[in-house]
């Protein structure tokens, strides 16, 4: 089991999260997050004062998948979320130890 | 029930019976019939073991007797609950032969599978209240008896428990009160939760519970005696609250069935299938789960308000420091009203007009204070009377505005709307009474969470936190934030007709309200746009707001920085209402990102965007309908003016400076003067010329204004429209009117050559005072050559003094520059200016933004 995390524009979410169903992946969790690569922030004055964001908006998706998924679901959430412009994103993938279902106590990929 | 057969045992009694009340609640949906044919059972068991094991006779043994306490006591008991029985006795303690049929009887009932609390004390122990177990004294109040000693039972019942309530019915008020406002303060004070429990939920069966012990304290505390249980609760809310009762009762035999324990939560899956098998409504029709939580948000409703009538009447033994307060609230009662522990009464006993009603609730906003129930109940009556007249038009809209600003205008409109008030004066809002929107998302029914979006935003005059802050700067910043909270007031009515986009029919249904108040087309058009958009700014956060096309689409959406602070405060207003976490500080941020990203856009294109006649028309044909015969002018009065011009001003102003600029011919220079709310506002028509600008703001501070903020626009042909606000800081203009016409003079002689602003300054100077500085603010001067086409923009801070305009004006003409747009506003004590700029119709080169940056400086540096 593989545990995949992508780090995506905010504005590109929607089409990640179909893209994901489209190929049978439907569980997933989304965080809100700050951050920031290569992107160089932004300063904008209002009113006198200077705001800058340094850490850019973006979201984080994190899903765990049986193996044999992983490269379609990396294909999928790429072709979506790719603008071609940094700040795009990125994606890491992890091996994952064991998956419970609370509910019943399945384990393993049966639990995904 | 009917006599059991000889010889059944017990169990088979037990199982048979319990059978057919499951089924007979299955069939009738009644709860109530099913909770009191349940208690008759246990009755009878209880009778029976009674009988097998304590004594023979039903009526013994002497000086022992069993009594049903709590919900038992009441007659009604659910499938799952607690059996609650008191064992009493007489003397000291219980012999130990006793003790043991005791046991054997509790140990019968437990194997029967229902759980019996047993109490076992003595007479003299009932009297005793234990503040750490105050449930048992007021389990006491629901006694009845089952079988044994009637003579010792009569005792509890008609000496011993109306003694203990005359003498400690104030400490247990007290402690049920505290008690009960720490339950709801776990639960969020709210009766609306996604997934309600239906006994511990703030407006469910333990808070009806509460409101029945608080009537029967209160009326004992009156007669001294039992009351009668059928009139107990008050009058007006006793049906109401009756029919919520059983509902509830449905839904908790419902639940307790379903889940096979005594679970009282109303999870997501219970709310659907309640509603598929019309748990609790009349008939038992299968609804929609949303339009059967609508039923339970109703029921509960009633019942948290009447409890919270209930506890407010408490007299309360809180520290003398608030009771000083409360009766230092009482000084602000008035003519009309009196405000009395805290609550609002009226006067008059003859009050029946309905102006009377809308005023009580202005100095419920005003105030914060609640309404007495006799208030409530007066002012219901006054509205099924049906002779009161209301308000209506430009009247309704006074008293509705009022409401509106106060900063406790959600308590008064929720007032209002659960009196049935709101409905009778805008009727579409009964369309979202308790309507329930179903998913994880939103909390609230629709009309609460309305009363949340208008509360959020009076919050934040009292800020918590540095965001709640800054949105709290922008609404100050509002011109008009009373149409900002009408809209918010009518947003989601649209949510009530069953429609694909709720927006259209919240614009559709609030027409006729609008202009039922007598508001002018702009003020209706404001209302309107702030509706029908308040889901853009939503939608664009979920675009990417750092790109300039998003921006600039979004700009042009809304048109004006004034429309784009409205929308940002309604949008935050609305997240921040649909439950009490959608309004992340991620989420924060970005929208206050969005807003100033948006709001420097708009100053940065002013120069770029302007009208051009072959390609609008709607404009032309406003004005033209207003001076018809002349649409040619029209039009070349409008060619070349700024869409920020247009977008500010209606068309019976625009009209007003196509006139004046019609007369230049004869009169060069054209002034237009008047008081707009506390501001005066100038409007100066002319053609330009170098330095004119600057000579205006001249004028105005040798006259001693304190400018406060100024639009300067002009055409292709060069005719200059220049509006300034600004406040007559001596009051030159108020106190002396001739002297209105004096300045006027005075301004179109400096303008037209004829007089000198020089010597007219100078009369001025040394009159001026440094006025105190109270915040320091940096001066910052900003140059950018990239966002128009055709100008320098010039962005300037700095702090505000009298005569600063001029200063800044006057450098800039003597550095030869031409102020093609100024956008000047003020704010507390910093000015904060936008100048288009060109020097001999081209941008600025950059020594010459160089040079102008110095003289600047030099120009604002503090002395």
């Amino acid at each position: 089991m593989t545990k995949v995390e992508a780090v995506i524009q905010p504005s590109k979410l929607e089409a990640v999260k179909d893209a994901l169903i489209e190929i049978g992946i439907d569980g997933m969790t989304v965080i809100e997050v700050r951050g920031h690569g290569r992107q160089k922030g932004h300063t904008e004055f209002y009113r006198g004062r200077e705001y800058t964001v340094d850490l850019l908006p973006k979201v984080k998706l994190e899903i765990v998948l049986s193996d044999e998924m992983v490269e379609k679901a990396v294909q999928a959430i790429m072709n979506a979320a790719r603008t071609g412009k940094i700040g795009d994103g990125k994606i890491f993938l992890s091996k994952v130890d064991e998956a419970i279902r609370i509910r019943n106590d399945e384990r393993g990929v049966a639990a995904l | 029930m009917p006599a059991p057969p000889v010889g059944t045992s017990l169990r088979e009694l037990y199982l048979s019976e319990s059978a057919r009340i499951r089924h007979g609640f299955e069939e009738t949906g009644d709860g109530h019939e099913a909770a009191k044919r349940r208690s008759d059972l246990v009755n009878a068991i209880a009778a029976r073991l009674w009988e097998e094991l304590i004594s023979s006779s039903p009526e013994g043994p002497q000086r022992f007797c069993l009594v049903a306490l709590g919900g038992f006591g009441r007659g009604l008991l659910l499938p799952y609950s607690d059996v609650d029985m008191l064992f009493l006795s007489e003397g000291n303690s219980l012999e130990q032969q006793l003790r043991d049929r005791v046991r054997r009887v509790c140990q019968e009932m437990w194997d029967l599978r229902f759980r019996v609390s047993p109490f076992s004390r003595t007479l003299a122990e009932c009297e005793r209240v234990d503040r750490d177990n105050i449930e048992f004294t007021i389990s006491l109040f629901d006694c009845r008896y089952l079988v044994g000693d009637r003579r010792l039972y009569s005792r509890l019942h008609d000496k011993i428990v109306p003694q203990l309530i005359n003498r400690e019915w104030q400490g247990v008020v007290q402690a049920l009160s505290e008690v009960t406002r720490t339950r709801h303060a776990r639960l969020g004070n709210t009766i609306f939760h996604l997934e309600p429990n239906i006994k511990e939920s703030p407006g469910g069966v333990r808070d009806y519970n509460v409101a029945h012990w608080m009537s029967l304290l209160k009326m004992f505390e009156k007669d001294g005696d039992w009351p009668d249980l059928a009139t107990l609760l008050p009058a007006p809310m006793r049906e109401e609250a009756q029919q919520a009762l059983d509902f509830l009762l449905a839904v908790r035999c419902f639940l307790h069935y379903q889940h096979g324990r005594d679970d009282n939560t109303l999870t997501w899956e219970a709310q659907d299938e309640a509603a598929l098998r019309g748990i609790g409504l009349r008939g038992g029709e299968a609804s929609s789960s949303a339009e059967w939580m609508r039923t339970y948000f109703r029921h509960a409703r009633c019942i948290f308000r009447m409890l919270a009538q209930l506890l407010e009447e408490v007299p309360s033994a809180r520290s003398s420091l608030y009771q000083q307060f409360q009766r230092w609230r009482s000084r602000v009662s008035n003519a009309d009203f009196s405000v009395v522990e805290g609550r609002i009464f009226f006067h008059s006993s003859a009050a029946q007009d309905g102006d009377l009603v809308l005023r009580t609730f202005e100095f419920m906003a005003h105030h914060g204070l609640k309404l007495a129930s006799d208030t409530e109940h007066r002012i219901e009556q006054i509205l099924r009377s049906g002779t009161a007249r209301f308000p209506c038009g430009g009247e309704l809209w006074s008293h509705l505005r009022a409401i509106l600003l106060a900063a406790n205008a959600a308590l008064a409109l929720r007032s209002m709307h659960s009196l049935g008030v709101l409905g009778r004066l805008i009727p579409e809002f009964k369309l979202i009474d308790s309507l329930v929107v179903r998913d994880f998302y939103h909390r609230y029914t629709v009309d609460e969470h309305t009363f949340l979006t208008i509360d959020n935003l009076h919050r934040l005059s009292q800020p918590q936190s540095e965001w709640e802050r800054r949105y709290g700067e922008l609404l100050a910043e509002i011109e008009r934030p009373e149409l900002l909270y009408l809209a918010l007031l009518l947003h989601d009515l649209g949510k009530g007709k069953q429609t694909e986009s709720h927006l259209q029919a919240s614009v559709q249904l609030t027409v006729g309200t609008l202009s039922g108040l007598g508001l002018e087309p702009q003020e209706v058009e404001t209302v309107r746009f702030l509706i029908a958009s308040h889901l853009e700014m939503s939608a664009t956060l979920r675009r990417d707001i750092f790109d300039p096309e998003t921006i600039a689409m979004f700009a042009e959406r809304i048109g004006t920085p004034e429309r784009l602070k409205m929308l940002c405060l309604m949008t935050y207003g609305d997240i921040k209402a649909v439950n009490p976490e959608a309004l992340t500080p991620w989420k924060s941020e970005n929208l206050w990102r969005l807003y100033i990203t948006t709001a420097n856009y708009m100053n940065r294109v002013v120069d770029d965007q302007r009208f051009h006649a072959e390609l609008e028309s709607d404009l032309i044909s406003r004005v033209s309908a207003l001076v018809p015969k002349r649409e040619k002018q029209v039009r070349e009065f409008l060619e070349g003016l700024p869409q920020r011009y247009l977008r500010t001003h209606a068309a019976e102003q625009v009209t007003i400076h196509f006139e004046m600029a019609s007369q230049l011919r004869r009169e060069p220079v054209q002034l237009a003067l008047k008081l707009s709310r506390d501001l005066y506002e100038l409007t100066v028509v002319t053609v330009d010329r170098p330095r004119l600008f600057a000579t205006i703001a001249g004028v105005l501070s040798a006259w001693g204004m304190n400018i406060i903020k100024a639009n300067a626009f002009s055409n292709a042909a060069g005719v200059v429209v220049d509006t300034l606000y600004f406040k007559d800081r001596f009051r030159t203009l108020e106190l002396n009117p001739p002297e209105r016409e004096r300045f006027k003079r005075s301004a179109v002689d400096v303008l037209s050559g004829k007089a000198d602003l020089e010597k007219l300054l100078e009369r001025r100077a040394g009159a001026d005072g440094n006025g105190v500085v109270k915040v320091t603010v940096e001066t910052r001067i900003a140059f950018d050559n990239d966002s128009s086409s055709h100008s320098t923009l010039l962005e300037l801070i700095a702090q505000d003094r009298p005569g600063l305009l001029y200063a800044i004006a006057s450098t800039l003409s003597r550095s030869g520059c031409n102020i093609e747009v100024a956008l000047i506003d003020t704010e507390g004590q910093m000015a904060i200016d936008v100048f288009y700029l060109t020097a001999e119709g081209f941008k600025l080169r950059e020594g010459e933004v160089h040079s102008l940056r110095e003289a600047l400086r030099e120009e604002l540096s503090v002395e």
